[in-house]
């Protein structure tokens, strides 16, 4: 009993990468930070959403079987990219659908501690705490409504990895531009740590111009 | 290194105001910039800061006075942005309705900024704050501005939308296409929305009798169904952008208000607060009271007289109430004459004046205006 207890509280290399990719959006029934977005930021219409409880908050879970699915292998990729420690950086854009521009930029930022990533084990973060630190940037992602421009256009996202040069592109992935936006407004939210990973997120954002369509 | 990456690797946080007042910023459109966000909300609390943004403001209104190149509406922009970002929760003490009715009343006549869509905005905006936005739309129709924008087109059909009018909604993007408004895309995008909703509609059949007419005053009946409706459109139409608060400035409540009914017969009998008023309809002569009561003096009623409009001549005199806290207020600048040319007057009012001025200006947008510009 007592090993269990400690077991589920030392977070190993493959736990905290479970973690972190749920913390991206995983496998078929659950929603993180990608449907948070795209339900937030009206991407998709409400209505394409059904609710679901994890971690004690309500999450919106796409119906879209075509975004879903999407979502889901990108995910499984970036989750094997992370366990190998490779994964620097993920992306989501958010761009305007009749022009290509970049409107809003997600990032997470990823700090793999290579010491511990070496030896496989790390010190102590329970999982209470960690999702603390996940709803707290939902939460942000929501609030975000205060300050970012209204998207009142149709749009449409691409998810960008930032790897290791090391790294081959996969069959369904492509080389691309960073995909930037000229002189952004950012705004850093809160960062959330395994102890083996920490992933910062930052929102960039165009600034709407009196005289833009 | 690109900024953004610039800027998660430094140790620079974001300050945290935003969320922890976020119940009292009103979300904008264009979005905000959050640092100025973060500051004005500091402000709140914090005197110095509160000086500092009253200063910012004066040199911005300087600004617009003294500005000498050929883009007059730039300062007034930023004026406008400005205020904006310093008072996050909007609101009748702003002075933000009042520096938009003062900035498009400066340009309405100029040709330079007919088909400027920055200039339009200001319309725009102007018109979400005004409790019947159509008066604003006649004007702007009369006055060619702004059609060469779909902006235009969208913004007056979902108004139309709102009061049911839903052959006019439609008549006027088919307009906006056929006119070529820029951008197009967005313009059919919009459309194709609108035909979507108006199939949803439960009345899809009927259709409103008084299409051309001015803006017909209403007594809390139409304008209850009309809000509801313009909530269910704009909450659909932009998304999460959650405006509900926002309605709640934008369209005062009106309530009907039944006592006038005694003072046609010369009575000062009190407004009947019986309790079986509503139960009996009363005999035939009391439901037939309106078309048999003799007409008689309104003796114990007085209507406010309406200031006489100010007359605006060819060149910009706008006249700006400024805001000022008590604990900010200072002995007004003694002006050298002879370096006024332009005729803009600062003039220090307390948040009550403001607040004033502001409902006036929200029931009646155009009431400011020389009465050679209102449409017929």
């Amino acid at each position: 009993m007592a090993s269990r207890t400690v077991a589920k509280d030392i977070i190993t290399l493959r736990g905290s990468a479970a973690i972190v990719s749920e913390f991206f959006g995983y496998a078929a029934n659950s929603v993180m930070f990608f449907y948070s977005i795209l339900y937030n930021r009206g991407v998709y219409p409400e209505e394409s959403f059904a609710k679901v409880k994890k971690y004690g908050l309500p999450m919106l879970l796409t119906q879209d079987e075509g975004v879903k699915s999407f979502i889901t292998n990108l995910t499984a990729q970036l989750s094997e990219w992370l366990e190998a420690g490779k994964l620097q950086r993920v992306v989501m854009v958010i761009m305007s659908k009749a022009t290509n521009e970049v409107l809003e930029r997600w990032n997470f930022s990823i700090e793999t501690d290579s010491h511990v990533f070496e030896k496989g084990v790390s010190r102590e973060k329970s999982d209470r705490e960690i999702m603390r630190e996940i709803q707290a940037i939902m939460r942000q992602i929501a609030s975000s409504i205060t300050y970012l421009p209204c998207l009142d256009e149709p749009c449409v996202f691409d998810v960008l990895a930032y790897t290791d040069t090391d790294v081959a592109v996969p069959f369904t992935w492509i080389e691309s531009d960073p995909k930037l936006i000229a002189n952004p407004q950012m705004v850093k939210l809160h960062s959330f740590d395994t102890k083996i990973h920490k992933v910062d997120t930052l929102v960039s954002y165009k600034n709407d111009e009196w005289d833009e369509q | 290194m690109d900024p953004e990456t610039e800027f998660l690797s430094s140790k620079r946080q974001t300050g945290n105001e935003w969320e922890l007042f976020k119940e009292n910023v009103r979300p904008l459109k264009r979005g905000r910039n959050v640092d100025l966000l973060n500051h004005a909300l500091k402000a709140r609390t914090n005197d110095q800061l509160k000086k500092s943004l009253l200063e910012n403001r004066r040199r911005l209104i300087e600004a617009i006075d003294e500005y000498q190149g050929d883009d007059p509406l730039q300062p007034w922009l930023d004026c406008i942005k400005w205020v904006q970002e310093a008072f996050p929760p909007g609101g009748d003490f702003s002075g933000l309705v009042l520096i938009y009715e003062q900035c498009v009343r400066a340009f309405w006549h100029s040709d330079h900024y007919k088909d400027d869509l920055r200039y339009l905005k200001v319309w725009l905006e102007y018109a979400e704050h005004c409790s019947d936005a159509e008066v604003i739309y006649y004007f702007l129709d009369a006055n060619d501005i702004g059609k060469t924008h779909s902006a235009y087109y969208i913004a007056y059909a979902l108004h139309m939308e709102s009061k049911s009018k839903m052959k006019a909604a439609n008549d006027l993007l088919n307009l906006g296409i056929s006119s070529n408004a820029q951008p197009i895309e967005k313009l059919r995008d919009a459309y194709k929305k609108f035909l979507a909703r108006s199939m949803r509609r439960p009345n899809a059949t009927e259709e409103e009798l008084k299409e051309d007419d001015l803006p017909v005053r209403s007594f809390g009946t139409v304008l209850a169904r009309g809000e509801s409706q313009r909530q269910a459109i704009k909450t659909f139409e932009l998304g999460r952008n959650k405006l509900k608060q926002d309605q709640v400035h934008r369209t005062p409540l009106s309530i009907y208000n039944d006592t006038n009914m005694d003072v046609t017969r010369g009575h000062h009998s009190k407004p009947n607060t019986g309790s079986n008023s509503w139960h009996t309809l009363g005999g035939r002569a009391e439901r037939n009271k309106e078309n048999n009561a003799m007409p008689a003096k309104w003796t114990s009623h007085k209507i406010p007289q309406r200031p006489v409009p100010r007359i605006v001549g060819a060149v910009a005199s706008a006249q700006i109430e400024v805001f000022v806290d008590e604990e900010c207020e200072e002995k007004p600048k003694v002006h050298d004459e002879k370096d006024r040319t332009s005729s803009l007057q600062l003039r220090e009012l307390d948040g009550r004046n403001i607040k004033k001025e502001t409902e006036l200006l929200r029931e009646n947008p155009l009431r400011n205006f020389p009465s050679n510009s209102l449409p017929r």
